[in-house]
């Protein structure tokens, strides 16, 4: 049941982890993007990733994970243990992610009633991560160069000032027709995106609620995406979190799957 | 007063860990209620089942203890089922795991079918309906394992010899049927616990980028008997008045290995294992126990991958008698494949799944679709039905037992 939730590029990192750059000039709706994409996201991170799953009538489902992830020069690595709900208690997951773009992620599952780490297909960009609002390609790195982008505006939204990017996939057959991101200036964190579905029917929005300063790193530690579709919400929370603790690599690794932490 | 004992220990257990680790250990587990009707026999139940499974745990930067503990009840039986199912405690260092104890061992590639998992004995009194941890039977063994990047080196001794555990005469799992002048003679069977006794297991894995791959050897008994035949003969008519079987454990050498790799989102998967000299029933007169020894391999082929958003998988299974002669009991090659689908719905409120064993040689199969539905955060209810198809072979045999099912369980 977890193993086709399980996919993973950059996961949170991507989505939470958000430097300070620069100003930048002569700015189009590529160069926004690329400054988001490429950004310092510290040498390893350590966090609790907490999701409330809730559905139009109101009812909650809670899911907690424990993450450790850490960069390795042209791969990354990345471990996580599910703590909660009780069925999936003490499951792990492994991903390696690779710069070659020609390169598949490697996945492992661990499910402690199979008792054995099994190596999964990582070809489910478009499933749902763990019953959420998030598929796996809204966690991972989609890089710029996969759409076209255009800037529309700007726009202040929350107080905060921000370039709004319309981007259109290259590649037919793309599960969304139309993505728009409000980034925010100077801090290329996209406080706000919309989702548009293969027949161009508003989906989707991502909401960042708030974001924390570690060390000139910007992490963003509440987020909400509602499916407006399906009256579907997700509220992902990101605590304890620490980075640059050096992280053994020995921790990616299936002794440290079948073990824990 | 047994069950008083066994809460004893279970408290005696708790205190252990509490005094040797500091803190208290964590207790989570789950309480589930299955429930099965025939579908052929006027709704008979097949199992009404209340399970309660604890794993009381507490772990430490060198050092972790583990008990898991459960009860099983049954609606038509006064007595309950219990035991430990895992026990043991775990040493860790820099380059080492050591577990000793009571405890599960898996090894392989393969999903449903027991090729180099042969480490822990299973439980069949259910054939293989239940949950594969509930079929698996915990040994007593000590487990080193020594690591090196992602290389691991791991040595199991078993000291006492767990065989297979099979259905009663009276249950419906219970494989075949006995002619009225056989009988059975188990003053063989067990095993005497002692070191010339234990079984030693080895298997080198490596997990990497490319290819996940193991290797392994063990030596060990064979977990199902052999069932040596003495024919008695009738003196004035010279027909046979009467058969006793006697079954007997021989000892098993074996080999073998496996692989998984991923091709374009595709995971090709493989596995292995050449067994020396184990025993198989003949009727060939020249062998006068109804016994003789032949080399045996046993592998599989498969491959995961996701169509549509489901993920499928598939296996071939294929068991080869080597040097075969007739007339063994056994064919010469025995093939199976098994087929798995298994989807999400509902922000996965819903998973529906679909799994089959598929008999090649008797057109006979064991399809298993099921529903389990998220009722709340960890209380699931799951609906199924195990429907055997064919006359003959592993799952025509049981064409009588199509049951449906369901199970609601909590996990806390």
């Amino acid at each position: 049941m977890l193993r086709k939730r399980l996919k993973f590029k950059n996961f949170l990192v991507l989505l939470f982890v958000i430097p300070i750059l620069g100003n930048a000039q002569d700015l189009t709706g590529k160069k926004i993007i690329e400054k988001v994409y490429n950004r310092d996201e510290g040498d390893d991170r350590r966090g609790k990733l907490t999701m409330t799953l809730i559905n139009a009538r109101n009812d909650q489902r809670i899911r907690e994970i424990k993450q450790f992830d850490k960069d390795f020069g042209k791969e990354e690595k990345k471990i996580m243990f599910f703590i909660s709900p009780a069925d999936v208690r003490n499951t792990s997951f492994m991903n390696w992610s690779y710069d070659d773009p020609a390169k598949d992620d490697d996945q492992w599952i661990y499910l402690p009633a199979l008792g054995k780490v099994k190596r999964i297909s990582s070809d489910s960009k478009d499933d749902y991560f763990m019953g959420s609002d998030f598929t796996y390609d809204d966690l991972g790195d989609r890089h710029p160069d996969e759409d076209t982008h255009k800037l529309m505006k700007t726009e202040t939204i929350n107080g905060e000032e921000c370039y709004v990017v319309e981007s259109l996939p290259k590649e037919s057959g793309y599960m969304y027709s139309k993505t728009v991101t409000w980034v925010i200036k100077d801090k290329w964190i996209g406080l706000q995106k919309k989702f548009y579905d293969e027949d161009g029917d508003y989906l989707k929005t991502l909401n960042v609620k708030d974001y924390k300063d570690f060390d000139g790193i910007l992490v963003i530690t509440h987020s909400e995406m509602h499916n407006v579709q399906k009256d579907h919400k997700t509220v992902m929370k990101y605590k304890d979190i620490k980075l640059n603790t050096g992280i053994d690599s020995g921790y990616f690794t299936e002794r440290i799957m079948t073990r824990g932490l | 007063m047994t069950i008083r004992r066994y809460i004893s220990v279970l408290f005696l257990l708790s205190i252990v860990s509490l005094n040797g680790f500091g803190q208290a250990p964590e207790i989570h587990g789950y309480v589930r209620n299955y429930t099965g009707a025939l579908m052929g026999q006027n709704g008979d139940f097949s199992i009404v089942q209340n399970t309660l499974d604890l794993d009381i745990e507490k772990s430490t930067f060198d050092m972790a203890f583990k008990a898991n503990p459960y009860i099983y009840q049954y609606a038509h039986k006064d007595e309950l089922d219990y035991g430990l199912r895992e026990a043991y405690i775990d040493l860790y260092t820099d380059k080492m795991d050591i577990r000793l104890g009571k405890q599960q061992i898996i090894w392989g590639k393969a999903d449903g079918v027991f090729i180099t998992d042969v480490v822990s004995p299973k439980d069949m009194r259910e054939f293989l309906l239940p949950d594969f941890d509930e079929i698996r039977q915990g040994i007593t063994a000590a487990k080193i394992d020594y690591f090196s990047g992602n290389n691991t080196f791991e040595l199991v001794w078993a000291p006492v010899f767990v065989p297979t555990h099979y259905p009663e005469k009276e249950s419906i799992w219970f494989p075949g049927s006995y002619p009225e002048n056989y009988r059975i003679d188990e003053s063989q069977k067990d095993i005497k616990a002692g070191l010339e006794n234990s079984e030693l297991f080895f298997k080198y894995s490596r997990l990497s980028s490319t290819i996940d791959i193991e290797i392994m050897a063990g030596h060990m008994w064979d977990d199902d008997p052999a069932m040596h035949i003495t024919r008695y003969i009738d003196q004035q008519s010279l027909n046979v008045d009467s058969i006793v079987a006697t079954p007997k454990h021989h000892r098993l050498s074996l080999f073998g290995g496996s692989f998984s790799t991923q091709l374009e989102g595709v995971v090709l998967r493989s596995e292995a294992a050449y067994y020396m000299g184990k025993k198989f029933a003949t009727l060939n007169p020249a062998d006068m126990d109804g016994i003789t020894e032949k080399d045996y391999a046993h592998y599989l082929v498969g491959a995961d991958f996701i169509v549509g958003g489901a993920n499928v998988s598939l296996q071939f299974i294929q068991e080869t008698i080597m040097d075969y002669e007739d007339p063994l009991a056994q064919d010469e090659y025995s093939n199976t494949m098994t087929f798995l689908v298994n989807d999400d719905y509902l922000n996965d409120k819903l998973t529906l799944e679909l799994f089959a064993y598929i008999g090649l040689d008797n057109e006979d199969a064991l399809i298993r679709p099921k529903a389990t539905y998220e009722l709340h955060n960890g209380l699931n209810l799951i609906a199924g039905a195990n429907l055997f198809t064919g006359t003959k072979g592993h799952f025509g045999q049981y064409n009588e037992n199509d049951m449906a099912y369901f199970k609601l369980r909590y996990d806390f």
